[in-house]
């Protein structure tokens, strides 16, 4: 995270404070307080912290949307208020940004527009991408008739749209079920694969710690930790030893060698499936057996544009 | 420069599709054409004045609902979306916030001309359906196009039922088709009525409606068009209720300003600058000069157009500095 050129970092935060003052303009609540951190081209980046932390608040500084108190903000290279700079970022808000009364088809082909896309491109991008998200059967449907994950569904297909070198995504598996939540990782994976970055804010645990390079924890405004998730959540002092099923007495065996050279007792137990894996081993197994009915429950593969870096 | 303004179209296509798809559009517009339309048969003792009373009811009818539906799509269509989010959608995007706030004025005016051409053309039919005194070689009596005024009144019926139609087989939004089908339901009555005379007969096309409505209702456009300005300007710092108060206000001020501080304008320099700086709303209504004959020229309607224009772009200039710097939460 650190100890790179600059020109190897896409977002850059120095000593940023923001400070939401009152009608009075006095100053009511310090949002974001003195927060440093960069961000490598190419690396999933996971801002963490319970509500109010200010994940939001540092996410739309870096958008341009809110503006800093004291501090500075770089984003691929230029300030947040660089309205060229966007042509290259994808956002995917935390609540609903959706036009109501229009169609996914209609949402996806307006937001095409205001990147100067050619209408076939647009046409071809839309068409991949409501496939990627599952709702090419629902394509002329207006959003507002949708539930919460399939109109996230439709955020996240607007954020891909241009094909951005920085993604952010506010809450991305908010609102869906577990095979959708396992679909945005796994596009998250893929996302970063291709050399972009990603900056994800959530407060879900699981799917930070499943995607995320680097971490930053947040608690009232100020990063509290930060650094790799494999060194952060590393146990220094255990470790664990994965072997085949034994018979009782050869484990007995293996037991007493352990306890002999630690000169501790060892634990042992089996390794389990987390309960995500679990539920999508089941539903796939479920979905292959019976017709399919409509639902949103598929496993896409990713927008071919998105490949072609 | 090609990119930008592809945005502002788009943006602008896109506010006023989304106004028309709100069904408060939908139902304003529909009450509306219904009013004006159900006017001429509702009519009693009118002392001769049966044409007047039709005109000036519609147009009547074209300002006051003209105003809820620029007041309340300027307010839905700005503070609503900073409020919902989709403001930072858009805006998260290589959209500049100028171009922004001036493509959702222009998308708010385009969905207020297409509500005006309705009310306009119901207008300008409801005049002709008006039982009139008519005197010729061949006919001497009171008439009233009961063709016409029949198909007026259901054109908005026969527009919903279309799109209720359109929207359980095709699945298109309600809102805009039913909006779209008055417009062409409007429009075929419009013609039909160039084909039948006052009594039902079938002649060539010659259509015979007071076309000297038609600057007036150009008139209350311009004034619709000019609310939303100001309507559009406050939404960039306040919410949608603050907004409405000070437009109504505004309105409300504009409308006796002549009273209030015009007549003090001469000899008070605080009432001198009210009177500079509020939107006089008198300057677009003409209804009265339409009678006995009269019509509003030329030249003043292109001195009412610049005066909305360059008041307009003053109002839009500061809500553009203001939402420059505003904060999209």
């Amino acid at each position: 995270m650190n100890n790179n050129t600059d020109n190897n970092i896409a977002v850059k935060v120095e000593g940023l404070t923001k400070t939401f003052r009152d009608f009075w303009r006095r100053p009511r609540v310090r949002a974001v307080d003195g927060v440093d951190m960069q961000i490598r081209r190419g690396e999933i980046f996971g801002l963490l912290g319970p509500n109010g932390s200010g994940k939001s608040t540092t996410i739309k500084i870096l958008l341009g949307l809110l503006h800093p108190t004291s501090g500075s903000v770089t984003v691929l290279g230029a300030p947040p208020s660089a309205v060229n700079t966007k042509s290259n970022i994808g956002y995917l808000p935390e609540e609903s940004y959706l036009y109501p009364y229009l169609t996914p088809r209609e949402t996806l082909d307006f937001f095409g527009r205001l990147f100067d896309m050619k209408g076939d491109v647009r046409k071809e991008r839309t068409r991949q991408l409501l496939d990627m998200v599952d709702l090419a059967h629902e394509a002329d449907r207006s959003v507002g008739e949708f539930s919460k994950g399939m109109a996230r569904r439709v955020g996240l297909a607007q954020a891909l749209i241009n094909n951005p070198r920085l993604v952010i995504l506010d809450e991305p598996t908010s609102g869906l079920d577990p095979i959708g939540c396992r679909q945005v990782k796994d596009l998250i994976l893929a996302l970063a694969k291709q050399g972009k970055t990603v900056i994800l804010s959530s407060h879900l645990l699981a799917d930070v710690e499943d995607v995320c390079d680097y971490i930053a924890i947040l608690y009232k405004g100020k990063i509290r930790a930060c650094g790799k998730v494999s060194g952060l959540l590393e146990e220094r002092d255990a470790m664990r030893l994965t072997l085949p099923v034994l018979e009782p007495a050869k484990t007995r065996q293996v037991l007493a060698a352990v306890r002999e050279i630690i000169n501790a007792e060892p634990s042992i137990d089996r390794p389990s499936k987390n309960l995500e894996q679990f539920f999508i081993e089941v539903v796939q197994q479920a979905h292959r057996e019976t017709e399919r009915t409509g639902d949103v429950s598929g496993t896409r593969m990713v927008a071919e544009y998105l490949k072609n870096e | 420069m090609t990119q930008k303004i592809k945005q502002y179209s788009s943006i602008t296509c896109l506010t006023a599709l989304e106004t028309v798809r709100q069904p408060i559009f939908l139902l304003l517009a529909v009450t509306c054409v219904l009013f004006t339309a159900l006017t001429p048969q509702l009519l009693m003792f009118q002392f001769g004045e049966e044409g007047k009373l039709a005109r000036d009811s519609g147009l009547a009818y074209h300002f006051v609902f003209g105003l809820f539906i620029a007041g309340y799509a300027a307010c839905s269509s700005l503070a609503r979306e900073i409020k919902s989010g989709t403001a930072s959608a858009v805006l998260s995007k290589p959209v500049g916030r100028g171009t922004f706030l001036m493509a959702k004025f222009t998308g708010i005016a385009a969905a207020i001309a297409a509500f005006s051409v309705c009310a306009m053309i119901t207008t300008l039919l409801s005049e002709r359906v008006v039982m009139k005194f008519y005197e010729s070689g061949e006919l001497q009596g009171y008439l009233s196009d009961k063709l016409i005024g029949s198909l007026l009144i259901a054109a908005p019926f026969i527009a919903l039922l279309a799109a209720a139609g359109v929207n359980y087989w095709k699945k298109r939004p309600f809102g805009s088709a039913a909006f779209g089908f008055l417009f062409v339901t409007l429009a075929f009555v419009f013609v039909t009525a160039g084909f039948f005379d006052i009594r039902g007969q079938f002649k060539p096309f010659d259509c015979r409606v007071m076309w000297r409505i038609v600057p007036a209702s150009l008139l209350v456009t311009l004034a619709l068009v000019m609310l939303s300005a100001v309507a559009v300007a406050l939404s960039t710092r306040l919410s949608t209720v603050p907004t409405m108060v000070i437009c109504t206000a505004v309105f409300a001020a504009g409308l006796m300003s002549d009273h209030l501080f015009g007549r003090y304008a001469g000899i008070s320099a605080v009432a001198s600058f009210f009177y500079w700086i509020l939107p006089n709303w008198q300057n677009f209504w003409v209804a009265d000069a339409l009678d006995g004959g009269g019509s509003v020229s030329v030249s003043y309607i292109i001195h009412a157009a610049l005066y909305m224009l360059t008041w307009s772009a003053g109002i839009l200039c500061l809500g553009v500095l203001s939402f420059r710097h505003a904060e999209i939460k």
